[in-house]
């Protein structure tokens, strides 16, 4: 991205202040977005999100492992995200690994929850294939394609999607099998366990541009904004993660204003999300 | 051969970007440039506030060509795109082979020495892998490339091909390419009739060689007719591309007229398209600074009450 005139920096904040940004959005209307799942055949989950100019692919895949020792009647879940080159000459070979590691952070906060696995968007016990020996390891890889802004209101739908579209095979424990030892698990092919994602919260992130807050900025409004608190909300309307970026400093009563924007934003998110899923979903099985 | 797809504009910040299919390989590619070949302070992506804004330099300073353009290229395959997953994408041996071949490549069919100083980066991203990925980006990038109007001596296309149980065959998928047999990827430039790219492992007597090869050309040949197919049609629709120019303010006349120009390569279509957005007539004009590089001029109307007004004034 070049960088902006002083023109535009004003233009930008002024249309900000007056409710009508650049692209002719209302400061918490989302862009248009389009949710395709099962992108990558060879996944047991995946989908791909087109919001606006930010394009993201998310996919998941199921391996058997080992619970570990604090926790075993949990699964584990893995959360990578990688900035493509494709999406900004700067993310070729280690540019992006700032970015990424900021990202995968981010989303493993928000949706994994606390070191002890309390609280986690995703159900963790249903991971659980033999309690203490056996578990799923789920590895959500996330992938930047396009970036415009909003990289991890997409990341968050696009995993959503992708859990969504997640089959588990379904596993059988063979019967007697030594105490110490791995017990024999036998893993069908064609029988699948569709994941139950109503408790995955979608994550609205509010950008702060001079006294104003907005939803879903591109890359020009967030070059100019002052902070920014990312919010997950799940499906009953709870918050599952709380992130603050940006160097200025906000006052706690503006910090709690922007959560209840979030919440209220989230609610429609959530529900265009949801149909645009069951639309993707869909079509899938048709085509 | 595979069923074959190919897409212009995948990624809309790039100057210029490609999806290529072969079968189930699937490949984006994206073309940034021809840009500055130094940077003073480079490119700043500031996703995240001003103080974690990474700053990035451009540190081809000494790499700077002054009689041509630098070609730089880079393959990366995402985590998910093979069938077992891959802990590290970048920078291990296989990729920094294929980012080496893609460049020379590329690099001999474009005309550098018609930018002198400047940069022209390739990004080629593997979303699957199911063999000929090496081909597949070859394909991409050309498409990218033309999508950038960046000016090339002819197409690049590339296939692959081998010859497994007494019988060559071509574009081989992963499996066939695992079975052991020789594998042997040709890249031509299809109306010059030349070939830029030669790479075969394993072994192959030499008449039965010559048939694979004279193979693979062919394929080559076929993708190419593909491609140029997907260029007429863009050029169809490109004439009606339409950059929208929002210039906003709550007051204001005025006319939004810019250029576009179409697809480049040796594809020249440049179109005029003329906008005229019109709003409510205020009183008080504001100067707005368009939000894209575009030009836009205020209707003459407005024009003479400026002139009133700031005779007005003074």
């Amino acid at each position: 991205m070049v960088g902006l005139s002083v023109g535009e920096k004003h233009f930008i904040q002024g249309g900000i202040a007056q409710d009508l940004r650049t692209d002719g959005r209302r400061r918490l209307t989302y862009r248009p977005f389009n949710v395709e799942t099962g992108v990558i055949p060879q996944a047991n989950g995946s989908a791909r999100v087109r919001l606006g100019g930010t394009d993201v692919i998310a996919s998941v895949k199921a391996e058997l492992g080992k619970p570990s020792p604090s926790q075993p009647d949990k699964g584990k879940v893995n959360i990578y995200v990688d900035c493509s080159p494709t999406a900004a000459p700067m993310f070729e070979g280690r540019g992006g690994e700032e970015l990424s590691t900021e990202l995968s952070g981010a989303l493993q906060h928000c949706l994994l929850g606390g070191k002890s696995g309390a609280g986690a968007g995703i159900d963790l016990s249903s991971l659980v294939v033999v309690e203490g020996k056996v578990c799923w390891d789920l590895y959500i890889d996330g992938l930047v394609v396009s970036s415009d802004g909003n990289l991890l209101d997409a990341l968050g739908a696009a995993i959503k999607a992708a859990l969504t579209n997640t089959g588990i095979p379904k596993v059988e424990v063979a019967v007697g099998a030594s105490g110490d030892g791995l017990p024999e698990v036998d893993i069908s092919d064609d029988e699948y366990l569709q994941f139950d994602t109503s408790g995955v919260p979608v994550i609205v992130t509010l950008t702060k541009v001079g006294r104003h807050y907005i939803v879903d900025a591109t890359l020009e409004e967030e070059s100019q904004m002052s902070s920014a608190v990312s919010v997950s909300v799940s499906g009953q309307g709870r918050i599952c993660g709380l992130i603050k970026r940006g160097g200025a400093g906000l006052d706690p009563s503006v910090i709690l204003d922007m959560i209840s924007v979030a919440k209220h934003v989230s609610e429609q998110l959530m529900n265009k999300l949801d149909s645009e899923i069951s639309a993707a979903e869909a079509f899938e099985e048709e085509s | 051969m595979r069923q074959i797809r190919g897409e212009i504009g995948a990624v809309a910040k790039a100057d210029g970007s490609a999806f290529f299919e072969m079968g189930n390989t699937k490949v984006i590619a994206a073309v940034y440039g021809p840009r500055e070949g130094f940077g003073k302070d480079g490119e700043t992506h500031s996703y995240w506030s001003e103080n974690s804004r990474v700053n990035y330099k451009v540190e081809n300073r000494s790499q700077q060509i002054s009689d041509q353009a630098l070609v730089r290229c880079e393959y990366t395959m995402a985590n998910f795109s093979t069938g077992d997953r891959m802990r590290k994408p970048k920078g291990d041996r296989r990729s920094t082979e294929i980012s080496l071949v893609i460049r020379q490549t590329m690099e001999a069919c474009i005309l550098t020495h018609l930018m002198p100083r400047s940069q022209i980066d390739i990004f080629v991203q593997v979303l699957q892998a199911d063999g000929g990925t090496r081909s597949a980006c070859i394909n991409a990038a050309t498409l990218a490339l033309a999508d950038a109007g960046i000016p090339m001596r002819d197409l690049v296309t590339s296939c692959s091909a081998g010859y497994l149980n007494s019988t060559p065959l071509l574009d081989l998928n992963y499996v066939e390419d695992s079975a052991g047999g020789p594998d042997v990827t040709v890249g031509i430039l299809p109306k010059l009739d030349k070939v830029t790219l030669l790479q075969m492992d394993a072994k192959l007597p030499m008449d039965i060689f010559e048939n694979v090869m004279q193979l693979a050309i062919e394929g080559c040949k076929a993708i190419a007719n593909y491609i140029r197919e997907v260029f007429d049609v863009k050029a169809c629709v490109a004439s009606m591309v339409i950059c929208l120019v929002l210039i906003f303010s709550t007051s204001d006349l005025y006319m939004g007229i810019f250029l576009d120009s179409g697809i480049g390569g040796h594809y020249n279509c440049s179109f005029v398209l003329c906008n005229i957005f019109v709003k409510k007539i205020n009183r008080n004009p504001q100067k707005q600074a368009p939000s894209d590089g575009s030009t836009c001029f205020y209707g003459k109307q407005k024009w003479e009450e400026l002139l009133i007004s700031t005779r007005d004034e003074s």
